[in-house]
């Protein structure tokens, strides 16, 4: 049951019809796109600013947990209203405000879905880099929160580097504007500190962004490989050989066969590995990368290289890609999505690490990442109704992640800490650092409610939701902070 | 353990582990682009439907509201990479409805009762719509436009805008072995499109093809299908199924999204029936819809003169996995200027009988349709279903725009 003074402060402010009370409303609303579960007691639908502001106050002020959500497409949980509390839901904030084709800028509000972005620059033959899988459905708010990523982050760099500005309402209810056109902050880079602080400081609600113009020419190179191994080698060539391509993409045999069955996009179902290499630029430059990469992969041992030109060509070998985690689901009834960043000369010897570590708790493994930044994303396939596997895959994640910081990496490379590996934070920081970062989160507003048990380890009151037992356990004592 | 009243048809646990929520769903989703509401997007009624099964949460008219205000047009089929059967897993789950305490009773009773006694019986139909035709083309249709009379009678006033102007029926007839190409003739669509399905006989003659349509065959059984009552379209399945494996025809043209996707689904709707599975395996494997048929045939070009916008029928795009046939036979047309619109594959609001049932969402996705009109100007709008066609010309007159509405075989027949 909703307590009424909660549901009473949330009407009066965004109205009775945009507040979603009723269990079988809030049911949804306990998930994103991964394991966690917890559900809201009230969802909100705020459509202004001055109406973002006003629930979070009243939520402070009543002492009631906030959670932003985007599309809830996330994949550490970051949406998943950890301690119940409010959702506050984007969806009704869809408006893109303005695109300049002169400044190259667009202005957005955070529910505007990526893909919408994107096809509002097109007009003016300009695109907005980042590119998450699910930008179909993710939002920019989210993109704003994540820091999210993409296949064309390794040239062009991931949300960051493309958002030039944002107003905010802070976790505290003030409103503020982060970050100028300028080309340097002045001061404080208090932009940067906002993106990819996954909804724990604020909410943006509006988002300046950078466009850049559609590439001259683009051409997208399959390379079929017999193995991960020889496929890992080309990956390392191609940027030794000074190349930095717009994507370089690798994808396993468990992963290609479900992307085949699901999206039937051409790839080989057959070979042990692929590697997807886009090139872009000026025709001639382009050309010219092309061989390189082609002799590249050669010389590693690639038995077939594909050449994809024609928009439509690509744009099949890009759906198989972007669709090839869901496909997943054809041959698992669950998968869980690991997100880890090594360095680019250990992706070898990780990748047997993860096989092993998978093989140990008899779950299949599937191999996606984009290899060109080192940044793995292994699932591991099971069945939520077997008893006590979520569990099981939940300790095997952690010892995965645990292999990925001892190899020098990082426990995510774009979908974020969230709920999923808050407490893993100790792995990589000093209770020092973590405590400088509790100072940060805490000059913007309540730490505690304001999307709480998210990035930051906290004392009391994480521990609740589901199936988190076997996370713990492979975290170690040392997680309990 | 189950929380679904009949154990008979409850959606299947599988089909129901196949999403993984990850939401790459929602944006496709008509009713989600409208509320911003994820229990309106397709992850949202499929996690409704697990909390059923797991009896987290009863089955009450709430739910079934959620349920109801789907437009199955399955746009989230098309996007979804785990391939989640959502189409199956909504027809079953309003199969459940049944049993479970009636949401809007007398209203499900005699929608049941009309698909059962009307749309399905050839001659009852006939005898429904002949004063329908009649009103369409009559002088006292204006009067009755210009009365107002039409805001007073709820749902059936609505429908006035949908009529275009029907010409004569076009009922099958044929005997065994008179072609090679069989034409599936429907339930309204022949009662109130013969002028369709005379156009495809032309076309698909000029490619050559003998057409002709068998005896026996009736609806499809999808308006029931949707509903949730799966008796009844198995039972039109089975008579369908007897006509065609009688007539001897190679192959079905199908002109209608909705009973094309239907019939290819023969196999899935029978599959528990010892007599007919096999039987229905192999007639849905000779289903085709009509541009698919074309396509790649050699097809002397027609003529139409102006702006031309295709908009995808749902059952068609996203069900059959058919969007870039209609447009290349379009293209080929000489003097047609292909105009794309935005969401000319997102759902009109027809969705069958949904325009009746769900009056408000369909006028909303209705008036998204109207306002890309009013901005493109098509003098042509063209469609591959008849509910769609019905929508697009209350879309039309909305609007406040001089366009035609056509089949596609009508704009292929032109010239």
């Amino acid at each position: 049951m909703t307590p009424p003074e909660l549901l009473k402060a949330m009407r009066e402010v965004v109205g009775g019809e945009h507040v979603l009370h009723k269990p079988e409303d809030l049911l949804v609303y306990e998930l994103d796109g991964t394991i966690d579960r917890s559900l809201p007691e009230a969802v909100v639908f705020p459509a202004t600013t001055a109406e973002v502001q006003g629930i979070v106050r009243a939520c402070n002020a009543l002492n009631v947990p906030v959670t932003p959500r985007g599309a809830g497409t996330g994949l550490s949980g970051g949406a998943v209203p950890a301690k119940q509390g409010v959702v506050l839901a984007t969806a009704r904030m869809r408006r893109i405000l303005d695109v300049d084709p002169v400044e190259r800028t667009a202005t957005v509000e955070p529910g505007v879905p990526n893909i919408q972005l994107s096809e509002a620059a097109a007009e003016h033959g300009l695109f907005y880099a980042p590119d998450p899988s699910s930008q179909k459905a993710c939002t920019i708010g989210g993109n704003v929160a994540e820091n999210a990523g993409g296949p064309h982050c390794l040239a062009l760099g991931v949300t960051t580097n493309h958002v030039i500005g944002m107003e905010v309402v802070t976790a505290s209810g003030e409103v503020e504007w982060l970050g100028s056109r300028g080309p340097e902050p002045l001061g404080y880079d208090l932009r940067g500190l906002f993106i990819g602080s996954e909804g724990t400081l604020g909410i943006a609600t509006k988002v300046v962004v950078r466009l850049l113009p559609v590439p001259e020419t683009v051409v997208t190179l399959l390379a079929i490989f017999d193995d991960v191994e020889s496929a890992s080698e080309t990956v390392s060539a191609v940027i030794g050989a000074g190349l930095v391509p717009a994507a370089l993409e690798m994808m396993d045999r468990v992963t290609l066969q479900a992307a085949e069955a699901g999206l039937r996009c051409g790839y080989p179902p057959d070979a042990g590995a692929v590697l997807l290499v886009e090139l872009d630029g000026i025709e001639e430059v382009v050309r010219g990368q092309v061989t390189q990469a082609r002799a590249a992969c050669n010389e590693h041992g690639a038995t077939e290289i594909r050449t994809a030109t024609e928009p439509a060509e690509r744009e099949l070998l890009w759906k198989g890609r972007k669709g090839a985690i869901g496909a997943l689901g054809r041959i698992a009834p669950n998968y869980y999505l690991l997100d880890g960043v090594v360095p680019r000369s250990r992706l070898v010897e990780t990748m047997g690490d993860v096989a092993r570590i998978a093989e140990g708790y008899g779950f299949p493994v599937a191999n996606v990442f984009h290899a060109g930044d080192g940044n793995l994303h292994p699932c591991l396939l099971f069945d939520e109704r077997e008893e006590g596997a979520t569990a099981r895959v939940l300790e095997a994640g952690g010892e995965i992640m645990r292999v990925c910081v001892d190899a020098g990496g990082a426990l995510t490379g774009e979908h974020g800490v969230g709920y999923e590996k808050h407490r893993f934070m100790p792995w990589l920081y000093s209770e020092a650092d973590l405590e400088n970062m509790r100072r940060v989160r805490g000059v913007f507003g309540n730490a505690g409610a304001f999307n709480p048990c998210k990035v930051l380890p906290e004392g009391t009151g994480c521990g609740e939701m589901a199936h988190q037992k076997g996370a713990l356990a492979a975290a170690g004592p040392d997680a309990y902070v | 353990m189950t929380g679904w009243p009949l154990a008979d048809d409850a959606p299947d646990t599988a089909d129901l582990a196949k999403c993984v929520h990850c939401g790459l769903c929602v944006n496709a989703c008509p009713t989600y682009a409208i509320t911003g509401l994820e229990v309106e997007s397709p992850r949202g009624r499929i996690h409704l439907a697990r909390a059923v099964a797991e009896e987290r949460i009863p089955l009450t008219e709430a739910v079934q509201g959620h349920w109801e205000l789907c437009l199955q047009c399955r746009a989230c089929e098309a996007v979804c990479p785990s391939g989640v059967p959502y189409g199956r897993i909504m027809e079953r789950a309003r199969a459940q409805v049944d049993a479970a305490p009636p949401a809007k009773g007398w209203q499900r009773r005699l929608r049941r009762f009309g698909l059962r006694n009307v749309i399905a019986r050839p001659w009852v139909l006939a005898a429904a719509m002949a004063p329908v035709r009649w009103f369409a083309r009559s002088p006292l249709r204006r009067l009755v436009q210009a009365s107002g009379v039409l805001r007073l009678m709820g749902p059936l006033g609505r429908l006035e805008a949908q009529l275009g102007r029907p010409g004569r029926p076009f009922r099958p007839q044929d005997e065994a072995g008179a072609g090679n190409v069989a034409l599936f003739t429907g339930c309204v669509m022949g009662e109130l499109f013969g002028d369709v399905h005379r156009a495809s006989v032309r076309v698909l003659q000029r490619s050559g093809a003998s057409v002709f349509a068998p005896r026996g065959q009736g609806c499809c059984g999808a308006l029931s299908a949707h509903d949730g009552d799966l008796e009844q379209a198995r039972r039109l399945a089975r008579a369908n199924i007897a006509s065609f494996e009688a007539s001897g025809a190679e192959t079905i043209v199908v002109n209608s999204a909705g009973c094309g996707a239907a019939m290819k689904e023969y196999g899935e709707l029978l599959a528990e029936d010892p007599e007919y599975a096999e039987r229905a395996e192999a007639l849905a494997g000779r289903v085709v819809d009509f541009s698919e048929y074309l396509a790649g045939r050699d097809l002397p070009p027609g003529r139409l003169q102006g702006r031309v916008a295709y908009q995808d029928a749902c059952h068609l795009a996203h069900a059959q996995g058919i969007s870039a046939e209609p447009r290349a036979l379009l293209g080929a047309v000489e003097g047609c200027e292909l105009i794309e619109t935005e969401g000319a594959d997102m759902c009109c609001g027809a969705a069958g009988i949904y325009s009746l049932i769900e009056p408000g969402m369909s006028a909303e996705l209705r008036a998204r349709k109207a306002a890309q009109f009013e901005k493109h100007l098509p003098d042509i709008i063209v469609t591959a279903n008849p509910g769609c066609q019905m929508q697009y010309e209350a879309a039309v007159r909305e609007a406040g725009i001089e366009a035609r509405v056509l089949h596609l075989a009508e704009a292929l027949d032109s010239g």
